[in-house]
């Protein structure tokens, strides 16, 4: 008896140790332009504005600096170089404005290391075309990092979470590459069409029909299930349809 | 979607056991897997008897599920795809190319705005006529706006002065190319989508003619009469066309023209129809107007993948 009350006394770790531990295993991700927001990996943000609100640019920035690496060749990226995941619900990514971003960044980033060093005009140009076959080199090693799909209704939604965890396992396995961002472009997107679908009684009693609530609380919960195994950031965004006050400021630039 | 019953066939694994098991679950085809927890039935798999089999059952669904949704692509294998089948098809209308940077995009959606007669209908029968020059058209017409005399004329101006027999063969040729269908309610028109989608998935891969433009004329006066207040339905309706047109706009390399309406909004001006719903659908979005009396119109951007809104040009048709 003695000893099992002694047991429990025993400590597993000091508190230092735990915020060591916490730290490596969860850590911080800031991710402009929302690095004053103390983002951790595990956290769900969701990003709610009304349509052309920039939400998409927002994710889009975040995935680049996500893909971008810390350090290479000598010049800081400033990046996490991890890679990023990108399920498109809203089905309106444009890659190539995505690869005009990365590109800029890089650029900046080569161009503000080099301009530290104070070089004079020429040298700077033609140290650019020196630089141009790393920087395609940059590109495609951190265009490989993102990984994109689009479904086009909930039923294609839930398939690619359910088989997310194996995926993830796999890429790890192969690839050695780890996932620590999940952006989800437009979480409502299916709102009416699933609200919409009938549901008429099925024959059976305990079977579940398609209908709105069952389909959230399945994406709720392959997402918990999702995090608890692989922890990443998941970032959201969902259009909102404000009231009319926020709408008449539309068209007046025209007329 | 396939009851598992059908798909023993296919599928030896999902036996009789299987399915039985699935049923005291309330699980009786693929679709109620999706909604399901799928690690609560292996842990309930994991107290049966026979749960070897159980477990081999759930990861052949797990794996057929694995086929139900689109590849993963990373950004290179996007950018691939972009820059070899993502062209932009100028209008043949200089103001509206310059704007855009060279014209529509194909696997976009483009949507033009206006109240009446500000020449939406005009600039899709210009387009049309340039497009279908070398690739084949689908226009979809909801209120008898087509003309293929007006698309004639565009033809006739541009084309070399030669025999007149020349210049007949040339419009056939290009006139054939675009083919018209009259959709009166939106039921018609998920069927022309529908027919269109099987036609594609049979082209796609030989090589010949390709279809690389889809009109909508107008998409409005289709899924207006279903927006009321009280049913979900039009909404529904509305958004699975917008997801259908995005489908065939990136699976099959098409560029598409949308057609849309304006309503009275506060303080009198005007607003694009169809609701703040619809203003997530389309990539791009153009207002277009009329000056009162004379040929010149004003085209300004609404939303833009790449440009800013608010920027506007003239043009003349």
């Amino acid at each position: 008896m003695g000893s099992h009350a002694k047991a429990w006394l025993v400590e597993d770790e000091s508190a230092r140790e735990m915020l060591d531990r916490v730290l490596t295993e969860r850590p911080f991700l800031l991710l402009p332009p929302l690095h004053r927001v103390p983002l951790r990996v595990g956290n769900v943000v969701e990003l709610v504005g009304p349509s052309s609100s920039s939400k998409t640019h927002i994710l889009i920035q975040a995935a680049i600096t996500c893909i971008l690496p810390k350090l290479w060749k000598g010049v800081s990226y400033g990046g996490l170089g991890h890679s990023a995941m990108f399920i498109d619900l809203d089905c309106r990514f444009d890659v190539l404005r995505f690869s005009e971003l990365l590109n800029h960044r890089i650029m900046e980033a080569a161009n503000g290391s080099s301009s530290k060093v104070g070089c004079h005009q020429k040298d700077s140009e033609a140290q650019f075309e020196r630089m141009k076959p790393y920087n395609e080199e940059l590109f495609a090693l951190c265009m490989k990092r993102f990984l994109y799909i689009r479904c086009y209704d909930s039923s294609e939604f839930l398939a690619t979470l359910k088989t997310l965890h194996y995926r993830l396992q796999k890429e790890r396995e192969v690839h050695g590459v780890n996932v620590h961002l999940l952006l989800i472009d437009s979480i409502g997107a299916f709102h009416w069409v699933d609200r919409g679908s009938s549901s008429f009684p099925l024959e059976y009693d305990n079977r579940k029909s398609w209908h709105l609530q069952n389909v959230s609380e399945a994406v709720v919960q392959e997402i918990r299930r999702l995090l608890l195994v692989h922890p990443m950031l998941v970032m959201a965004t969902k259009a909102v349809v404000l009231g009319n006050k926020y709408s008449t400021n539309e068209l007046t630039c025209l007329l | 979607m396939a009851r598992l019953a059908n798909l023993e066939t296919e599928y030896p694994v999902l036996d009789s056991t299987v399915r039985n098991f699935c049923a005291s679950h309330g699980i009786f085809s693929v679709e109620d897997f999706l909604i399901h927890d799928l690690y609560m039935l292996a842990a309930f798999a994991e107290q049966n008897n026979s749960s070897e089999r159980l477990k081999e059952g759930i990861a052949q669904v797990l794996s057929i599920i694995d086929d139900m949704h689109q590849p993963w692509l990373n950004g290179m294998e996007l950018l691939e795809d972009a820059k070899r089948n993502k062209h932009v098809f100028p209008t043949g209308i200089q103001g509206i190319d310059l704007l855009l940077g060279g014209g529509i995009r194909v696997g976009q959606l483009t949507e033009l705005v206006g109240p009446s007669s500000s020449g939406k209908t005009q600039v899709c029968l210009r387009t049309a006529s340039n497009v279908a020059r070398n690739h084949m058209v689908l226009y979809l017409d909801t209120g008898n706006s087509f003309s293929p005399q007006r698309i004639a004329y565009f033809l006739g101006k541009t084309i070399n002065p030669s025999s007149a027999q020349a210049k007949n063969q040339f419009l056939q040729k290009v006139m054939s190319n675009i083919s018209c269908h009259s959709v009166f309610d939106i039921f018609a028109m998920f069927d022309v989508l529908h027919q269109l989608e099987s036609y594609l998935r049979c082209q796609d891969g030989r090589g010949g003619c390709q279809m690389r433009l889809l009109i909508v004329d107008s998409i409005s006066s289709l899924i207006s009469p279903l927006l009321g207040s009280s049913s979900t339905q039009g909404r529904a309706l509305m958004t699975s066309t917008g997801y259908l047109l995005k489908k065939l706009a990136h699976q099959h390399n098409l560029a598409v023209l949308i057609i849309n309406h304006t309503v009275g909004g506060e303080g009198g001006y005007s607003k694009p129809a169809l609701g703040d719903s619809w203003k997530c659908i389309p990539h791009s979005r153009l207002f277009l107007s009329c000056d009162r009396g004379s040929n010149n119109y004003n085209v300004s951007i609404l939303r833009h993948p790449s440009m800013a809104s608010g920027k506007a040009a003239r043009f003349v048709i």
